[in-house]
């Protein structure tokens, strides 16, 4: 599976899910795209904006993104701004799960943060564990991710994979 | 422990690293995670669960509700509830975590929340750990998860507390120490002399915060002290002693000397911004808070009314107090701690999350809020112009009376 679009944002590392997504608004909606205005609002008032003027963007972070609740409202709003995958120096737990269970890719690569800039243009193969950096001709490497894990995202996330496998019975 | 417990529970012998497919002993979810997760059955074309004995539905983060749109949230959950005959708690009945630990959490289990702190229950031996919506709805059909076998962190705290010093101050300082992500993917394991002597209460406080450290799950040993606690709710049969064997392998090894630890804080917008209490004091605060899955338990209620009995809080602070759950609320009734509370001024809300969450209680822009809950973030208490400070319940009480962040050891 590859990957390509523009860098929308480089966040630091321990970006929360109350930043992602704040609690005052989470109750209330069940519908994502409707949510995913007030994402990152309160550390970025723009992104929502940005994220609709760009193809498929990508976001960039620092270590331990997602880290908090285990509002699985963070993943999805941030897919309802059509980003196309994170990548980040690493994810806090809950996080991580949520995002392959809702079919978001997620890219764990050492140092990522410091070395793309906003605007930079990638190319993710997940596969190959290799990100081209068009804009400056890098490439960074990344570690695939466990099996199980690309089979949720070769699925589109856990309900698909389960409906197709017929539960977990045929996983034990 | 955590080792052991999925061995057990999975029937085969593993190691840290291993996927595994467990049976789940008790999945929940509250209002801000069943919604979803009800949608997300959707996907797998079914409503119905596994076992209606297995499946819990809360109401307590925007509880009672403040408003239509999140009255017909609770309405689908109530919906969902009824046609599966799953336990549910209505709003005023308390927190999620505190309704496990009194109902359902004992040790060896496997216990999954659509909720972050679900680490709580590890206090009492369980393995705890929170998901979000699509993995509760998935264990809600089917009855399993998978989960990636933790390695352990071992926490060993020795030494005797100070007056005035509680677990909240110890579990803040190692948040400080290992930082947000110190525990990562980890189980961390909290043992040694200190832990021993500390109630179950205490013990529920540390395992509560473990995840701020990115844990996914906090463990205690199940001893002497959580079989009389089950006994207390009517639960002995269900207690079992758990313990790291004595070849137990680690990640890593943290020692931590309490004797001489202070009130600790958090300053904002991050848990692990870890000072002692005395590095802020005078600071004015707008409101104190004391609840929360954190430190709503009547052992913080009875820390807090011994500081606050016959005194006033400062005018121009407010105190915000929510205990945990209803059978607590009642007991705090008994014991006249709620008198002591309405007579010193506070506001006593029904059983819940309350303030901790921002969703029925918020913050006004620039104010300052001085709670013992367990996140900070900016926007936390809805309100991304105000500012949270973490602490324990004592500090918590001494600071309502002088309206300024106070050390609970000076001033009482």
């Amino acid at each position: 599976m590859k990957i390509k679009g523009k860098v929308i944002r480089v966040f630091p590392k321990d970006t929360n899910t109350d930043e992602i997504i704040a609690g005052k608004y989470k109750y209330d909606e069940l519908d994502m795209k409707k949510l995913a205005a007030h994402a990152f609002e309160s550390i970025d008032a723009t992104f929502y904006e940005d994220a609709q003027k760009i193809q498929k963007p990508i976001l960039i972070a620092g270590s331990n993104f997602g880290c908090g609740s285990s509002r699985e409202q963070a993943p999805l709003v941030i897919k309802a701004c059509n980003v196309s995958c994170i990548i980040a120096e690493s994810f806090a737990r809950i996080f991580y799960r949520n995002g392959f269970n809702v079919g978001l890719p997620l890219i764990e690569c050492k140092g990522i943060a410091s070395k793309v800039r906003r605007g930079d243009e990638l190319e993710v193969d997940l596969g190959m564990g290799i990100i081209r950096n068009v804009t400056n001709g890098e490439e960074y490497k990344f570690q695939s991710i466990p099996k199980f894990m690309q089979k949720l995202v070769d699925s589109g996330g856990l309900m698909p994979y389960l409906r197709a496998q017929g539960g977990f019975s045929e996983l034990g | 422990m955590a080792e052991k417990i999925l061995s057990a529970k999975t029937d085969t012998d593993i190691t840290a690293g291993d996927i595994v497919i467990a049976p789940v002993d008790l999945v929940f979810a509250h209002d801000g995670t069943m919604p979803l997760a009800i949608q997300q059955m959707k996907a797998l074309g079914t409503r119905k669960v596994f076992d209606p004995n297995k499946v819990m539905g809360i109401c307590d983060h925007a509880s009672p509700s403040p408003s239509e749109k999140i009255s017909n949230v609770h309405a689908l959950m109530r919906k969902f509830a009824r046609e599966n005959k799953i336990h549910f708690f209505e709003s005023g009945d308390g927190i999620c975590h505190q309704l496990v630990v009194e109902k359902f959490a004992a040790p060896w289990k496997i216990i999954v929340g659509g909720d972050s702190h679900t680490c709580t229950h590890g206090a009492l031996g369980a393995f705890g750990t929170g998901m979000g919506s699509t993995d509760i709805g998935a264990i809600m059909i089917y009855g399993k998860t998978w989960l990636k076998v933790p390695e352990s962190l071992k926490v060993r705290i020795v030494g005797e507390l100070q007056e005035h010093v509680c677990s909240k101050d110890v579990i803040l300082h190692i948040i400080g120490e290992i930082t947000a992500d110190g525990a990562t993917y980890m189980s961390m394991e909290f043992l040694g002399d200190t832990v021993e002597r500390m109630s179950i209460e205490s013990r529920l406080t540390m395992c509560n915060m473990a995840i701020e450290a990115g844990s996914k799950t906090g463990l205690c040993m199940a001893d002497e002290k959580v079989k009389i606690f089950l006994e207390s709710y009517g639960r002995g049969n269900e207690y079992k002693s758990l313990s790291p064997d004595g070849n137990a392998t680690y990640k890593d090894e943290f020692i931590v000397e309490v004797s001489n630890l202070e009130p600790m804080i958090a300053y904002p917008h991050r848990v692990d911004n870890v000072a002692p209490v005395t590095e802020f004091e005078g600071t004015e605060i707008d409101q104190v808070c004391i609840g929360s899955c954190t430190n709503g338990r009547m052992e913080d209620l009875r820390i807090a009314a011994e500081i606050l009995k016959g005194k006033e809080i400062a005018k121009d602070t407010r105190l915000v107090i929510y205990p945990a759950s209803r059978g607590i609320l009642l007991q705090a009734i008994r014991e006249g701690i709620i008198e002591t509370f309405l007579r010193s001024g506070a506001s006593v809300g029904a059983p819940g999350c309350g303030f901790c969450v921002g969703r029925t209680v918020a913050l006004g822009d620039g104010e300052i809020a001085l709670s013992t809950q367990n996140r900070n973030f900016k926007g936390r208490m809805g309100n991304d112009k105000a500012e949270i400070y973490l602490c324990s319940p004592a500090t918590a009480a001494a600071s309502a009376i002088t309206g300024k962040i106070t050390d609970p050891r000076v001033s009482t």
